[in-house]
């Protein structure tokens, strides 16, 4: 079954006040949550830990200050001294302050965002904590992971429906316990997940057999472009699992989710009728279009993504950024995303990465980087050309593999692919 | 679509080649070679061979670029004036070998 996101009345009371937390392996609830005294606001909270990140989001939603709220390495010090001059308390992970340069009202409620930098240097984008609350109605009770960077959209989608929803309890996943968050989840009973599709593999990757003890029964995909092998490995893996796959940014909010194990959305859910509660989807050109109840600050009427779709049959598949996705070789034009999906699709490989690459006479050639799945013993670049020959065009076909000895995984998650 | 390998590319007297080691022309053909098996095909021993003929084409001589680039460790440059015929394998071979002795 699919469906699209609708906006339904939604509660921001803390109803999950007394829902578990675990942090470092300490069962807390947010209530019991340490505390952070006298923040200020406006204020740039920047953490070096989950507990911190949490604690803030509580202050935040008790006090109705504005706050942003990151890790103290993605904001580096030219943005702290944007951040002082909007407004902006600095507080650093040992308690110390730098007070705003610019003097200003708060705005109460406020809670900002900062995007992932996908397309340059990180955005600052205007939330409430009601805008960010998207998942509503009554959900089974379970216990989810909380693997994101504190600040990131995602991040706050886990935080919310938590703090917002009875039965919600957290698992938090410090980036020092990326690689065996397996045997922590399964220590305390997760049984939901939200991950990029980096993530997972990753997991998939290390250990299979440590990820299927984890008793999944909800397990979500999102922040990059989601190909049908990687939600094919986890049905596998987690038959009896909902998979479901979200397309959400920070600007838009979450749009689209599908959970029918297919990659890509159906066709028809582009250019529907109008509704206020439901976001419009539509694609000028090749690029994605949305207008979004869930918007940021200012992003009222269409926003374009920025991300680049392809059909495939009755479904739409986002493949990549616009600006990164297409390339040209000799004039005839392939998507990396629909490459990359090709190469994933190979049993053999784990991860890879697609683009273009300099090249003489054709302008641009198609270049890959892959990991390959060490447990189905070697592969080689011509077993992966030979593949991507009875698959792609030929212009399509990467003639340029390099082997990495593991998949590449940045802070928030994803791996530029 | 990508046209065949075009009778005619850019030659002449490349620039800042001149600290760069360089890859042998057996090491080029060898890799030409390597191109060509990954495609389906052979890479006859006669130099004279036709590039029409044997399908050696334009994404293929980009390819060849690509490993001659990757074991030198730099980029080839293939911006400067001139035109030079690229019939033959030993066509190939002598124009990376140009390139790489300028």
């Amino acid at each position: 079954m699919t469906a699209a996101v609708t906006s339904r009345r939604r509660t921001t009371a803390l109803i999950g006040d007394d829902n578990t937390v675990v942090v470092a392996g300490k069962r807390l609830t947010w209530r019991t949550l340490h505390k952070l005294p006298q923040l200020p606001s406006p204020a740039a909270v920047l953490v070096d830990s989950g507990a911190d990140a949490l604690a803030a989001l509580r202050h935040h939603a008790v006090h109705g200050t504005e706050l942003l709220v990151a890790t103290e390495s993605r904001v580096d010090m030219r943005m702290r001294e944007e951040l002082g001059e909007s407004g902006f308390a600095i507080v650093l992970p040992n308690g110390e302050v730098t007070p705003a340069k610019l003097k200003r009202v708060e705005e109460s409620g406020r809670a900002w965002l900062l995007t992932s930098g996908s397309t340059g240097r990180p955005k600052r984008i205007g939330h409430t904590l009601e805008s960010l609350t998207t998942v509503t109605g009554d959900q089974p009770p379970r216990t989810w992971l909380l693997p994101y960077s504190p600040g990131t959209y995602a991040w706050w989608q886990v935080v919310t429906l938590s703090l917002t929803q009875a039965d919600q309890g957290l698992v938090v996943i410090e980036p020092s316990e990326l690689e065996e968050w397996p045997a922590i989840a399964a220590e305390h009973g997760v049984t939901a997940a939200s991950g990029t599709p980096t993530f997972w593999r990753q997991a998939i990757y290390r250990d299979a057999d440590a990820l299927a003890a984890v008793p999944l029964e909800q397990i979500t995909l999102g922040g990059e472009p989601v190909d049908q092998a990687i939600l094919d490995q986890l049905r596998e893996i987690f038959p009896k699992a909902r998979i479901s796959w979200i397309y959400a940014s920070s600007e838009v909010g979450a749009s689209i989710v599908v959970h029918d194990g297919k990659a890509g959305f159906p066709k028809s859910w582009l250019d529907r009728e109008p509704d206020p509660e439901r976001p419009m989807l539509t694609v000028q050109g090749d690029e994605l279009v949305i207008r979004s109840p869930h918007h940021g600050a200012g992003l009222v009427g269409a926003v374009h993504t920025g991300d680049r779709i392809e059909y495939d049959g009755d479904r739409v598949l986002i493949t990549g950024r616009l600006d990164t996705d297409e390339i040209n070789v000799g004039g005839s034009k392939v998507s990396a995303g629909v490459v990359r999906n090709v190469l994933m699709g190979h049993p053999g490989v784990s991860w890879a990465r697609v683009f273009a690459r300099k090249a003489p006479l054709v302008g641009r050639m198609v270049a890959a980087e892959v990991v390959p799945n060490r447990s189905l013993g070697p592969i080689t670049d011509a077993d992966l050309v030979q593949w991507c020959s009875t698959r792609l065009p030929d212009y399509g076909v990467p003639r340029r593999i390099k082997f990495l000895d593991e998949i590449p995984q940045k802070e928030t998650l994803k791996s530029d692919v | 679509m990508v046209k065949r390998l075009t009778a005619w590319v850019v030659d002449g007297d490349p620039l800042g080649f001149g600290t760069m080691s360089s890859v042998a022309r057996g090491r080029v053909r060898e890799m030409m070679g390597e191109v060509m098996t990954a495609q389906g095909r052979s890479l006859p021993t006669d130099d004279t061979a036709d590039l029409r003929e044997i399908g050696f084409r334009s994404l293929d001589f980009s390819e060849l670029a690509l490993r001659v680039e990757d074991e030198l460790g730099d980029e080839l440059n293939f911006d400067a004036p001139g035109l030079r015929r690229i019939a033959t394998v030993g066509d190939v071979l002598d124009f990376i070998e140009h390139l790489q002795s300028a």
